[in-house]
């Protein structure tokens, strides 16, 4: 083992710390540091979209980062979209609704692509829900629903998008990150 | 899968990143995006001593569109440069290509130089720079030079690049406006990395003929390739569908395509050429004819 | 069946409904506990080295310098293995079976297979310690497929058989000489399937404890069938079955892969060996590609005796199935081909040869409808072939033979009872879904515009249960293992909400809700109210030898299993409530949370007032009663029965079919395939939930698309496999395929306690067969006909550069 790194993650909100070796992947660092084990790992190289959570409001695979690249940044993961593990989010109501998952192995990674394919594109076509989602795998559900749900979600957002403008502010943290995110924050 | 131990160094600028890759460059590696390294790594097929980490690097990221020239730092994020506005305007073979790589949350991480860097043959990148002549700025703690894309890859996963060099920034020569372009690859599904990809440019003349022609192809051989004759046949010929067909019929005698178990070498020979075929038609009717470039 | 009929007349209110999943809400937050979320204080982690050759003696193992680590915990070698445990044989007790131990300790047959293993403090310390141990090998001729293991001067995998096949054998049912002299003609196909697997996201893994002051050991594990699993650990380490625990966490996916008992036989060793510290191992996705599991290649000859007018008179079969290196599951796929052989047909007449082939692949395991995809693929060839063969349309053929609605109950040659179904009108309400007629009309416009536009038709039996006694059609009477069967127990509690726990395991099947919809139709609750323990523990849940999750055997043994189990409750219930009211317990009727005394709505009692007392009055107990509401119930398949003089048996316990319309466009220059529509009709009887039927349907069609066009486990002659990651082994993502879109038709099954029949696998059976008739279509105009799977571009290319007219080439 090499010697231990001292990093600093804002994770799901929570400034958090962990001390690592350099090789341990950020998707390790959420499991077994931060006991996130919500953010699942099905393939370690970048290609099943298990592992997806987002950093800084990006998609990333958090099997293809080290834990200490994130050092100082922010770190949002399936845990975070309902904090108290009760309240559903919305895509999570809609995963819900039209049966979106069976094992639910997938579905972490799933439900943070398209938080973030929605906040990009609030209102997609059904070929822009595929090809947006095509980085996460799922062995289950062969996506109709899935992808079912995630239009049913940008259906939901586009109708309730009036009422939640203006009330999001910049210094929301991660963890109660508004429904769907602008797309400034990535900027 | 967990890769192997190594080293990390996170320098904050620039000449502190030349000389940790100086003094690693037998056994580190440089990691900016890390969605080509770290799979090899978490294999350990890549066991590098010590990571040098330049993301945090603020100069080395950017895009910037000046004197007929768009210059991507090294570290820009794919996803930014293929939404960037001057990318999108001026250079949109390299916005079209970046649609095609892996998926969002690759472009995300993925940087530009990192996959120019990487060299492999089926990615999209090198082949745009191939495409677009682009210039590959380079620098080590004691100099810099600058590399024409032609000469930049030696091999499969190979470049000029030298131990201790440091790939900076990538310089794109903004096409004459009205050219046409298009980038078409053929993979097995969306988003892995293509069987052969293609990157045409293609300007007419005031008088409808091509006044120009570029075309690069990846996956047909360890490095990209430009279809030299293909190029030389459309030059000064009105581009009807004969002139483009008997063009892209040369492209398969160009390339030197290996098998896989995704594709044979013939199989990848005959599509280079249709794609060729079909990316000359589709630049063709996106080019303007010189001085209607407004319309 | 009391119980059943109780919950009809009452007519079922939940069963039927298509309620989101109770399942759903610790998945969607992330708070769910997969095997790998497991962590114990002090555990120590395993990493395996495996095989690098296909076929090898092992000279040497020197792992001494791996054990000398100070962060290593245990170092396991193939020679230790051997000297503290007890071998695996086949499943199905073989002519000869070789002896497979956790570890390879004088040779090695596949690569990837174990060769060592190491326990350290954490996973990347054991990977490192790996690299320490030397391992000197003689590599040997590898042959990697069975044609090639059957030659005269194949090198041989296992010595102690003599040859590479580990079973041959001959089925003839009916008069097949008759009906090859009586016809008109003889069609004759070869088709071949590829290696494939549907890859559950979640990998397998396995964590064990043991308790050495009571030698009981502790395996949390991914298992399909806990009972075999407990049993196998058990006799590999010496200990009673009952000494064994075992639990199964959610499992992130299965599809039948994950049934490997050598790992948890290994990662037990390992912790015996660290006496009291927990050992995980949980396998990376290189690992499970290389060394889980394979659904078996093969290659199918066939012959139908036709009519003129596209009937078939009888058809014979001789299939050659490739098990890879492995014992464990040698000769399933061809046993439940063969039971299934006729398809939706009315064959009179089958004969069937089998060969199971060892080679130096990966073993073969059960994956998403073991060997049905192959034989309906096989099948709708053929149908196709008769249909080309005679000019007759293939819709026409496939009416002309099949079983008719008025036909049901229907025995088929090899012994199967098909329950019920009408083919012909699901044929027909597939071919409506997708608007064939006007499919037709724009086929023949794009055909004429250049394009390839192909409809693909494929109708395929589903079966669902196993009467697990089909090996003694290899092994005779000595196999101990027959029947089929499932165990459950219902707990009303206090509060009169109810808890059940059952042998079946959850993969993701939403069986959690189907049965708290079937239970709270039997105790008169909501589903809500009906708690289902889905984490399999074998010292909590009813189990037998056939429990489990796999042959589609939910519907109507769980199903039955959990109904009498509640229906014993009911009765318990009801008697205690009767004395309170003081009627009879027949003048008592269970619904919405009430028990009414039939035609007097005033007098009633919430039952939850009832439970309370059964737990806490036990004053009112009558002498015969037990207090409490808890009743345990072994469900047995009453039809299962060992094969007859004539080698009849009934495999499978139910009959579930469908038929697939593929709409797929092919480029005519790359040859790149495009599934732009795909239509299913289905029949499972009574849908329990509609909502995760259709969901079922889409995932498992999806597995069956993916494994014609994309999934391919590709190894070179060395017996190297070049598809070790998911960069070349291709699955699907959603910009692959298309919705799935679907119609249901219910004919009940009499068998089971609610019309049910088996869902999980019949996409997965039919799509492979739908895709090739559908490429086969599209390409009409170049003449050439589809005769093996998978379909690739690069291939079709090359078949078609080269004037070729049959793939694969």
């Amino acid at each position: 083992m090499s010697e231990l790194t001292t990093i600093s993650v804002t994770v799901n909100g929570e400034p958090r710390e962990g001390r690592v070796e350099p090789r341990r992947s950020l998707a390790d660092f959420l499991r077994q540091d931060m006991g996130l084990t919500g953010t699942h790992v099905g393939c370690e190289h970048g290609v099943c979209g298990a592992c997806t959570v987002l950093v800084n409001g990006r998609s990333v695979r958090s099997c293809l980062l080290f834990a200490v690249q994130v050092n100082q940044q922010d770190v949002l993961t399936v845990e975070g979209l309902s904090p108290d593990g009760v309240t559903l989010h919305p895509l999570q109501q809609a995963f819900h609704e039209h049966h979106a998952l069976q094992c639910g192995f997938c579905t972490p990674g799933m439900l943070l692509t398209s938080l973030e394919l929605l906040r990009d594109n609030p209102a997609p076509t059904e070929a822009e829900v595929r090809l947006g989602l095509a980085g996460n795998l799922c062995m289950c559900t062969g996506y109709v629903n899935i992808v079912r749900a995630v239009l049913a979600a940008a259906d939901g957002h586009a109708a309730s998008a009036s009422t939640a403008a203006g009330s999001e502010t910049a210094e929301s943290p991660p963890g109660a990150l508004p429904r769907f995110p602008t797309g400034k924050e990535i900027a | 899968m967990k890769p192997a131990a190594f080293g990390y160094f996170a320098p904050r600028d620039l000449p502190e990143a030349l000389s940790l890759v100086s003094t690693y460059s037998s056994d580190g590696k440089v990691i900016a995006g890390g969605q080509s390294l770290v799979p090899l790594m978490n294999f350990r097929l890549a066991r590098p001593s010590h990571l040098i980490d330049i993301n945090g690097i603020g100069s080395l990221s950017g895009i910037d569109a000046a004197d007929g020239r768009v210059t991507i730092g090294a570290t820009t994020r794919q996803r930014d440069a293929g939404t960037h506005p001057d990318v999108k305007v001026q250079l949109p073979l390299l916005a079209e290509a970046i649609s095609y790589i892996g998926h969002l949350a690759i472009q995300n991480r993925g940087t530009v130089g990192g996959s120019i860097a990487h060299a492999d043959p089926a990615a999209e990148l090198p082949v745009v720079a191939l495409a677009l002549d682009a210039q590959m700025h380079v620098q080590r703690t004691d100099g810099q030079r600058t590399i024409p894309a032609a000469e930049f890859s030696l091999g499969y996963l190979t470049t000029v690049l030298e131990a201790d060099e440091l790939l900076t920034a990538t310089s794109f020569g903004v096409p004459p406006a009205g050219s046409g372009w298009c980038f078409s690859e053929v993979a097995r599904r969306h988003g892995d990395f293509a069987l052969v990809a293609v990157a045409v440019l293609l300007t007419l003349d005031a008088a409808g003929k091509v006044g120009s022609a570029s075309i690069a192809l990846g996956g047909v051989g360890p490095v990209p390739m430009r279809a030299g004759a293909a190029e030389r046949l459309l030059v000064g010929e009105a581009p009807t569908d004969p002139v483009l067909r008997a063009a892209a019929d040369t492209v398969g005698a160009d390339v030197e395509p290996e098998d896989d178990i995704h594709a044979s070498a013939d199989y990848r020979r005959h599509l280079a050429g249709v794609l060729v075929r079909r990316a000359l038609t589709t630049a063709r009717a996106r080019a303007a004819v010189a001085g209607n470039e407004h319309v | 069946m009391s119980a059943t009929s109780h919950a009809t007349t009452l007519g079922t209110n939940w069963v039927g409904q298509p309620l989101p999943r109770k399942e759903d809400g610790p998945l969607l937050t992330g708070r769910d506990r997969f095997l790998d979320d497991i962590g114990l204080l002090g555990m120590a982690h395993v990493a395996i080295l495996r095989s690098p050759y296909a076929h090898a003696r092992i000279l040497r193992v020197d792992a001494s310098a791996a054990a000398a680590l100070p962060s290593v915990l245990a170092v396991l070698t193939g020679e230790e293995v051997v000297r503290v445990s007890r071998p695996q044989r086949g499943r199905i007790p073989l002519p000869v079976s070789p002896q497979v131990y956790a570890l390879a300790h004088d040779k090695v047959v596949y690569v990837g297979q174990p060769v060592a293993a190491v326990a350290a403090i954490d996973r990347a310390t054991a990977e490192d310690a790996l690299d320490l141990i030397e391992v000197e090998y003689e590599p040997l001729p590898a042959v990697v497929t069975p044609e090639g293991a059957m030659a005269p001067d194949a090198p041989i995998l296992f010595e102690e058989v003599g040859s590479n096949i580990l079973w041959h054998d001959t089925f003839p049912y009916g008069d097949v000489d008759g009906a090859f002299e009586r016809a008109d003609r003889v069609v004759r196909e070869r088709v071949t399937i590829h290696r494939y697997l549907s890859t559950p996201l979640e990998t397998f893994g396995s964590i064990a404890q043991f308790d050495a002051s009571t030698q009981t050991m502790t395996i949390w594990g991914s298992a399909h069938q806990p009972g075999q699993e407990i049993n196998n650990v058990a006799a590999a380490l010496g200990l009673s079955p009952g000494q064994v625990r075992m639990i199964v966490p959610p499992m992130g996916g299965g599809f039948g892969n994950k049934t490997r008992p050598i790992y948890h036989i290994l990662i037990a060793l390992l912790a015996r060996k660290l006496a009291g510290r927990p050992v995980k191992w949980v396998e990376d996705r290189r690992e499970s590609l290389l060394a889980l599991c394979h659904a078996a290649d093969g290659i199918m000859e066939m012959e139908a005796a036709i009519q003129d007018d596209g009937t078939i008179l009888g058809l014979k079969f001789r299939n050659i199935e490739n098990e890879g290196a492995g014992i464990d599951f040698a000769g399933r796929h061809n046993l439940l081909m063969l039971s299934n052989i006729v398809n939706c047909y009315r064959v009179p007449a089958v004969s069937y040869e089998g060969y199971s082939v060892v080679t130096n692949c990966c073993p073969v395991i059960a994956n998403r409808g073991i060997g049905k995809p192959f034989m309906c693929l096989a099948v709708e060839r053929m149908v196709d072939a008769v249909a080309r063969e005679t000019g007759l349309d293939r819709v026409e053929v496939r009416q002309r033979n099949f079983i008719q609605p008025d036909q049901f109950p229907y025995d088929t040659p090899s012994g199967q009872t098909y329950d019920s179904g009408d083919y012909p009108e699901m044929l027909r309400k597939a071919l409506a879904l997708l608007d064939y007629d006007q499919l037709l009309v724009d086929q023949e416009a794009a055909r004429a515009a250049g394009r390839l536009v192909g409809i693909g038709i494929a109708c395929g039996v589903e079966p669902a249960g196993s009467n697990l006694s089909y090996g003694m059609l290899i092994s005779g009477p000595s196999q101990l293992l027959s029947g089929q069967g499932e165990a459950a127990r219902v707990r009303m509690e206090p509060d009169g909400s109810a808890t059940v726990y059952t042998g079946g395991i959850e993969s993701g099947q939403g069986h959690s809700t189907a049965l708290s919809q079937i239970v709270a139709d039997e105790l008169g609750l909501r589903p809500d109210q009906i708690r289902i323990v889905a984490t399999f523990d074998s010292h909590s849940h009813p189990y037998t030898q056939t429990s489990g999750n796999y042959s589609n055997k939910f519907n109507g043994h769980d199903t039955a299993a959990a109904i009498g189990a509640a229906g014993k409750v009911r009765e318990k219930l009801l008697a205690r409530a009767a004395r309170m009211l003081e009627v009879a317990a027949e003048d008592l009727e269970l619904a919405a949370g009430r028990i009414t005394v039939r035609g007097a709505p005033d007098r009633s009692l919430p039952i939850a007032q009832v439970a309370a007392r059964a737990y806490w009055s036990l004053n009112d107990e009558a002498p015969d009663d037990e207090p409490g509401l808890e009743a345990l119930h072994y469900y047995r398949n009453p039809r299962t029965r060992a094969p007859d003089a004539q080698r009849r048996l009934p495999v499978q316990m139910g009959f579930s079919a469908a038929a697939h319309v593929a709409l797929v466009e092919i480029d005519p220059e790359t040859f790149e395939i495009e599934v732009r529509r795909y239509g299913v009709v289905h029949d499972c009887g009574r849908e329990i939930n509609p909502m995760i039927v259709e969901g079922q349907v889409h995932g498992a069609t999806v597995h069956g698309i993916a494994a014609a066009l994309l999934e391919e486990f590709v190894y070179d002659d060395d017996g190297q496999l070049l598809t070790t990651s998911f960069m070349d082994y291709l699955k699907p993502s959603s910009a692959d395929v298309p919705m799935i879109e679907t119609d249901h038709l219910e004919t009940l099954s009499p068998w089971t306690p609610l019309g049910t029949k088996g869902i999980g696998e019949g996409g997965a059976i039919v799509a492979p067969a739908a895709i090739a008739s559908a490429v086969e279509d599209a390409l009409k105009p170049l003449g050439i006909t589809v005769s093996g799977l998978p379909i690739t571009p690069t291939r079709l290319w090359r078949l078609a550069s080269q004037g070729g007219k049959r793939y694969p080439i």
